[in-house]
């Protein structure tokens, strides 16, 4: 078995067959023929077209009386097909310049398709892309491809695509897909919104996904903690069949608590935060109370520089306004070894997870550092903000890094440039060094919010991105609740706040300790908000008191987790009976 | 050649379905058809008959355009076009 790692854009569990769909590539060059052909060329160009509009006829008319919506996508097409200037700017580079058609069409579609991504609207501008779409049909036609689409599937199956255009999932077949794997796109993408539409469950961001998979192999699309697990063993199959029914049937029941408000059932109040990752506004921000991480990273991984100061500024400023004003906790980079950037090479280190990363690195490259903080404190000003820094393992860290603060604050009071003077600055306890001594980190930090997957690896010295260590990798273990325990204890004493941020603010079960060991800010990606809400409802204070205290002393991880799912199922089960009478 | 100023006054303005309507109309003539903005200055004339030159222009609400045409059905297509602008595509 074979375990793939992505984005789950949308929740579920897929058990099926791949079916690789490569989308049809253009591969057009530049190429002209011999004089006297012109009017075969032309013909085989206006019988595309004729093709062209043929297909998509067919697709009008399948769609228009169950989804009218989605063949008006369509019919918009035939119009660019249809388009006057188009087909005389093909015609002309046939006839006059003895080009190609595939190379006129190209060309002027391209051309065109620029045009329309010039325009100040932003429909205007997205409709490049079905242009595009169309170029790709026509193309398709004359090179005497067949259409590939995902309308009309034999079996049920798990689609792994590079990436898919409005024009794939507009006809996908609904009643066969029964999940979606592709290696781009980010939770807002096209590819994301339309899985959520239909609750297929999506994994994205997988990367070279088409490459790894094969056509026919057996599949577990596990879209809630976000892994392909690849030609699964018998047992792990009959294991998500169960985990697939108990989803479908849990997944009516929590929607419901989206939008309530997080009380535990003796009616304490807790937090829930969101974890963002880019500038897209989330459908999340009108459920949660805060956003406890907003990673930084993707500023520089997309960028063909290093991103300035106001690129930065621009893109936190964004941020703040999707906000709703939301606090948001801004994670200064947290890159190393492990990744290069295009325009920035970092030595390859033998164990980068321990090297010269995060924090370590911005200490290491000041300029890098500051051109961060001016931009980030510059952006304070627009909505409630705090700065905090990855990978600190001593007092020495938090004090390097305050001190660069302080430089650059000096720097724009210098400059006359407005920010948040009162900004907390925070760290992020993943470090167990920095966990030991939490109540004197406390005292020289405004607030912490712990990693949890990071304080895994680094207490249990586990690779936690070797798949050969999963069951090494244990983030419910009585000594991970054990030192979270004492750091919550530590920040509470000190009346400074503390959240996490980890992946176990977001597994149900983790937070049900999690709250009795005092922790009241939970940060976590969006599809586990209702599930959280949900089973901290079911418990009071005390019972969740009583239950942390148990499994910290409790002997395995397997103990605890079967003890937590026992108490959850109990309280379920009352539920089910309370909700019958 | 033939031509009016009229300005447009439809929400969404020479976007979405209105501006596939002014181009299929555009389309019924024989006349060579085309649209110009007159709050710019040298705005290109667009082909009333290409949609994606017509969408490139950004025409929205409150833009004043001018319509020519230039052929045998040059009046009435101008004509028609303009009152199809004045009806306001329906909207409202």
């Amino acid at each position: 078995m074979r375990i793939l790692k992505g984005n789950p854009v949308s929740r579920g569990i897929a058990l099926a067959k791949v079916y690789v769909y490569k989308a049809f590539k253009a591969d057009v060059h530049e190429s002209y023929f011999e004089a006297g052909q012109e009017a075969a060329k032309f013909k085989q160009f206006t019988d595309a077209l004729a093709a062209a509009e043929a297909e998509l006829d067919t697709i009008v008319a399948s769609l228009s009386v169950e989804s009218p919506e989605k063949a008006k996508i369509f019919t918009a097409h035939i119009e660019i097909l249809n388009d006057e200037e188009v087909a005389e700017e093909v015609k002309d580079m046939i006839m006059s310049s003895r080009a190609m058609p595939d190379y006129a069409v190209d060309m002027v579609f391209t051309e065109f398709a620029i045009l329309l991504e010039k325009a100040k609207d932003q429909l205007i501008a997205a409709r490049a892309a079905d242009l595009r779409d169309v170029r790709n049909r026509v193309l398709r036609i004359l090179k005497g491809e067949k259409e590939q689409n995902l309308a009309n599937l034999r079996e049920k199956v798990v689609v792994v695509a590079h990436d898919l255009l409005p024009s794939d999932t507009a006809t996908l077949d609904r009643s066969h897909v029964m999940g979606i794997v592709t290696e781009v796109g980010g939770a807002t993408s096209h590819t994301a919104i339309i899985a959520r539409s239909y609750k297929i469950p999506a994994i994205l961001g997988v990367p070279d996904a088409t490459e790894i998979m094969q056509n026919g192999d057996m599949v577990v699309l596990d879209a809630i903690k976000g892994q392909v697990l690849l030609e699964p063993e018998r047992a792990t199959i009959s294991e998500f069949e169960i985990k697939l029914e108990e989803f479908l049937k849990s997944e009516k029941q929590t929607a419901e608590y989206l939008d309530r408000i997080p009380l535990v059932a003796s009616g304490e109040r807790f937090s829930v935060g969101l974890n963002i990752g880019s500038t897209e506004p989330d459908d999340g921000f009108r459920y949660v109370d805060f956003i406890g991480l907003f990673r930084t990273e993707f500023l520089y991984m997309e960028s063909e520089h290093m991103p300035t100061e106001d690129e930065q500024f621009a893109a936190y400023k964004k941020v703040l306004a999707n906000a709703m004003g939301n606090p948001v906790t801004l994670r200064t980079l947290d890159i190393g070894g492990d990744k290069s950037l295009r325009y920035l090479v970092l030595p390859k280190e033998d164990n980068p997870f321990l090297g010269n990363r995060a924090l370590r690195l911005c200490l290491d490259m000041p300029d890098m550092f500051r051109t961060q903080l001016r931009a980030a404190l510059r952006a304070s000003v627009f909505g409630p903000m705090q700065i905090m820094f990855p990978m600190v393992g001593t007092i020495d860290d938090i004090r390097a890094g305050n001190a660069v603060v302080d430089e650059v604050k000096a720097e724009l009071l210098a400059e006359g440039i407005p920010f948040d003077e009162k900004i907390n600055i925070g760290i992020m306890i993943e470090i167990p060094s920095i966990a030991m001594i939490a109540d004197l980190a406390a005292k020289e930090t405004d607030f912490a919010s712990v990693g949890t997957n990071d304080l895994t690896q680094y207490l249990h010295a586990v690779d936690r991105m070797n798949p050969k260590l999963t069951n090494y990798y244990q983030s419910s273990s009585p000594a991970m609740f054990r030192i979270l325990g004492k750091i919550f204890k530590e920040y509470n004493e000190a009346g400074k706040p503390v959240s996490v941020c980890g992946e176990l603010a977001g597994e149900p079960l983790a937070a049900i300790v999690l709250f009795g060991l005092g922790l009241r800010k939970f940060s976590m990606n969006a599809s586990n908000v209702a599930h959280v809400k949900r089973t901290l409802s079911l418990f009071t204070l005390a019972e969740t008191e009583e239950i942390a205290e148990k499994v910290m002393n409790m002997d395995t991880q397997a103990d605890v987790e079967a003890f937590l799912k026992a108490e959850v199922a109990k309280r379920e089960q009352k539920q089910a009976m309370a909700a019958k009478k | 050649m033939y031509c009016k100023q009229t300005v447009l006054k439809n929400l969404t303005g020479l976007h979405a379905r209105p501006a596939s309507e002014f181009v299929a109309c555009a389309k019924s003539f024989e006349s060579k058809v085309t649209v110009r903005r007159l709050d710019v200055d040298d705005a290109p004339e667009a082909n009333a008959k290409s949609i994606i030159k017509i969408l490139a222009q950004g025409l929205s609400v409150n833009t004043p355009i001018e319509i020519s045409a230039d052929g045998p059905d040059e009046q009435a297509a101008v004509e028609k076009l303009v009152e199809l602008v004045d009806s306001k595509f329906g909207e409202d």
